[in-house]
C-alpha cells in the first residue's frame, strides 16, 4: 500500500530536478511587501469601519472621506495662513537648514574627534551635555536669544542634528579596523592618503547610521518646535487645526508628516545601498 | 638584507610582571630564502614579524633592511595578513594597485602592473569584482598579489593561510611556492603549523614562549622540491620531512634548553 501510494506521487528523478531547480536557482522571498501592504488595508479598513457606526464620536475621529475631502480644501484653499504646500515647504525647509548644518559641522568636528585627543577633549563635554537636555527645554532660552523667527528654530534643529552626525562620525573612524591602518601603512600610505583612501570610507557606513538618527531627531524636534512657537508649517498647521477641534485637518497633517518620515526613511536606504553597498558583507 | 640583532619588546601587563614578547632575538633573512617563524600561540612570532613591519616599536634591539633601520611601517617591506584587509569599496584590481596609488604611479601603469600580478596568482578574470564576492583563498591571494605590487624588498606574512580549509591552504601554498620561485622575494612568514614551515621554509626557525625568542633553526630545501612538482604528497612523506617535523614538535612542546638544529 505505502509501494502504491509513493509510486502514485513520485514523479522520474529528471521530472523532481526540474521542479526543484527554479527553487534552487532563486531562495523563497523574504519581501514583506506584501503582508505590510495588507496590515495597512486593514487598518485602513478598521478606520472605516469605525467611522461609519460611529465607534467614537465624528469630532474625534473623522472618516476617512472626510479627511480625504479636507485634504484637497487644504491643498487648494489652505488652513491658517497657508496652503498644505505651504505648510509643507516651510517645514521642509527648516529641517533640510538643519540638516545641512549637522552634516557641514558635525562630520568634520566627528571625524577630528575621532582622530585627535585634544579635539575631542574640548568638544565632547559640551556636546555631551546639551545633547542630554531635550530640545524643547531650551527652545524658550533659544527664543530669548534669537526671537521667535526662524533663526531660532533652526538652531534648535541644528542641535538636534549635529550631534547624532558628530558621534557617528567620531564613532566610524574610532570602528576603522587597525589592520585596514597597517595595510595601507605598509603599502607606503602618507597620513593624507590614510585619512582619504582608509579613514573616511571606512567611516561612512557609521556616518550613515548617524544621520538616520538626526532625521528622525530632526523630524520630531520641527514639529514639537512648530507646535509651540511658528507661524507655518505642519506643525503649526495641526495646532491651529486643534484650536478649532478640526480633528480632520490634524489627521491631514499627522498623514502628510506619516508620508514625509517614510520618504526620508526610503531615501536613506537607496543611499545606503548606493554608497555602501559593501556594508555587512566584510 | 634583513639584519635583526638583540631584539626585545616587552609589554607592560596589568599585574605589573612585565611580558616579554620577543627576548634578545637575532636572525638574518637573505635574499632569496624563505624563512617560516613557527611555534606555540605567544611565542612572540606576530611580534617580531609586527616590528619588522614596523607597526610595533622595539624595547631593546635593532633591526635593519640594507643597512637601513626600521622605525616605522613602509613599502620596501609588504605585509600580508591572516585577516582579510582588503578594502570593500575598491574593486580586485584597484585593491592590487593601492600600493601604486599611494606611490604616485600614473592610473594606465597601475593597472597594468596590477594586471601582471593578478595573473601571477590566477585572478585575472575576477579584477572588477568587489572583494567580498571571492572566497577567503581567493582574498588571500589578492592581498599577496597587493603586498608584491610596489616590489618590496621582502614580503612578510602573518600566518596568512590559518584560517584557510585545508583543501584551500594547500593550493595556496603551492601559489607561494611558485610566486617565490618565480620573484625570488625573501619572504618571512609566520605559522603555528609544523608541515606548513617544513613545506614552505628554507630556513625554520623554532620559537618558544615566555620569554619569546628562538630556540633553535633549521635549513630545509623541501620548497624548492614543492615549486617545482606543485606535489606535496611525496615530500611531506620524505624520511626526512617526518624525522625533522617529530624534532621541532619536540621542541615547541619541550621548550626547556635552547639548542641548535642539527639535521643537515
Amino acid at each position: 500500500m505505502t509501494l502504491a501510494a509513493n509510486s502514485g506521487t513520485s514523479f522520474s528523478s529528471s521530472t523532481a530536478k526540474r521542479a526543484l531547480s527554479p527553487k534552487r536557482r532563486r531562495p523563497a522571498s523574504t519581501s514583506t511587501l506584501g503582508i505590510s501592504l495588507v496590515t495597512l488595508a486593514a487598518l485602513l479598513a478598521l478606520w472605516f469601519l469605525a467611522a461609519h457606526f460611529e465607534w467614537a464620536s465624528p469630532l474625534f475621529l473623522p472618516s476617512p472621506a472626510e479627511v480625504l475631502t479636507q485634504f484637497s480644501a487644504v491643498w487648494a484653499d489652505g488652513y491658517a495662513n497657508g496652503t498644505l504646500l505651504e505648510h509643507t515647504l516651510a517645514s521642509l525647509g527648516r529641517i533640510a537648514a538643519a540638516l545641512g548644518v549637522g552634516i557641514f559641522l558635525g562630520i568634520p568636528l566627528g571625524l577630528l574627534m575621532g582622530l585627535n585627543r585634544w579635539v575631542k577633549g574640548i568638544f565632547s563635554v559640551p556636546i555631551d551635555l546639551y545633547w542630554g537636555l531635550p530640545p524643547l527645554a531650551y527652545l524658550p532660552l533659544l527664543i530669548i536669544w534669537l526671537g521667535i523667527g526662524e533663526t531660532s528654530k533652526i538652531v534648535l534643529l541644528s542641535l538636534s542634528t549635529f550631534a547624532p552626525i558628530c558621534f557617528a562620525a567620531q564613532a566610524g573612524v574610532r570602528s576603522v579596523p587597525v589592520e585596514r591602518i597597517n595595510a595601507a601603512l605598509s603599502l607606503g600610505a602618507s597620513r593624507l592618503q590614510l585619512f582619504t583612501s582608509i579613514i573616511l570610507p571606512s567611516a561612512l557606513p557609521e556616518i550613515m547610521t548617524g544621520l538616520k538618527i538626526a532625521i528622525g531627531a530632526g523630524l520630531s524636534t520641527l514639529v514639537a518646535a512648530e507646535l509651540i512657537a511658528a507661524q507655518s508649517g505642519l506643525g503649526y498647521m495641526i495646532m491651529s487645526a486643534a484650536n478649532f477641534l478640526a480633528t480632520d485637518v490634524v489627521f491631514v497633517g499627522l498623514i502628510v508628516i506619516a508620508i514625509l518620515a517614510f520618504a526620508f526613511t526610503s531615501g536613506m536606504r537607496w543611499l545606503e545601498h548606493r554608497l555602501i553597498p559593501w556594508k555587512g558583507k566584510i | 638584507m634583513l639584519r635583526i640583532r638583540d631584539a626585545s619588546v616587552t609589554f607592560p601587563a596589568s599585574d605589573g610582571q612585565d611580558v616579554h614578547a620577543l627576548d634578545h632575538v637575532s636572525l638574518d633573512i637573505a635574499p632569496d630564502s624563505i624563512v617560516v617563524a613557527v611555534g606555540a600561540s605567544g611565542c612572540g612570532k606576530s611580534t617580531l614579524l609586527n616590528a619588522i613591519a614596523g607597526f610595533l616599536p622595539l624595547t631593546k634591539g635593532t633591526i635593519t633592511l640594507d643597512g637601513k633601520e626600521i622605525v616605522a611601517p613602509g613599502g620596501d617591506r609588504g605585509v600580508v595578513f591572516q585577516k582579510d584587509t582588503l578594502l570593500p569599496w575598491a574593486n580586485v584590481l584597484d585593491n592590487v594597485a593601492l600600493g601604486l596609488k599611494y606611490g604616485g604611479v600614473p592610473r594606465s601603469e597601475r593597472h597594468e602592473r596590477s594586471r601582471r600580478l593578478l595573473e601571477l596568482v590566477g585572478l585575472a578574470d575576477f579584477a572588477e569584482k568587489p572583494p567580498y564576492e571571492l572566497s577567503g583563498g581567493m582574498r588571500q591571494r589578492v592581498g599577496i598579489a597587493r603586498a608584491l605590487a610596489t616590489d618590496p624588498k621582502i614580503l612578510l606574512m602573518d600566518e596568512p593561510f590559518g584560517a584557510l580549509d585545508s583543501l584551500t591552504r594547500e593550493t595556496m601554498q603551492q601559489l607561494l611556492a611558485s610566486v617565490w620561485a618565480k620573484t625570488g622575494k625573501q619572504i618571512l612568514f609566520i605559522t603555528h603549523s609544523i608541515e606548513e614551515a617544513l613545506t614552505l621554509g628554507t630556513t625554520i626557525v623554532v620559537m618558544s614562549p615566555r620569554p619569546g625568542r628562538i630556540v633553535a633553526w633549521f635549513d630545509a630545501d623541501f620548497v624548492r622540491e614543492f615549486a617545482e612538482s606543485g606535489d606535496i604528497g611525496p615530500i611531506q612523506s620524505h624520511p626526512r620531512f617526518i624525522e625533522m617535523r617529530q624534532e621541532i614538535r619536540s621542541l615547541i612542546h619541550q621548550p626547556e634548553g635552547a639548542r641548535t638544529g642539527t639535521l643537515q
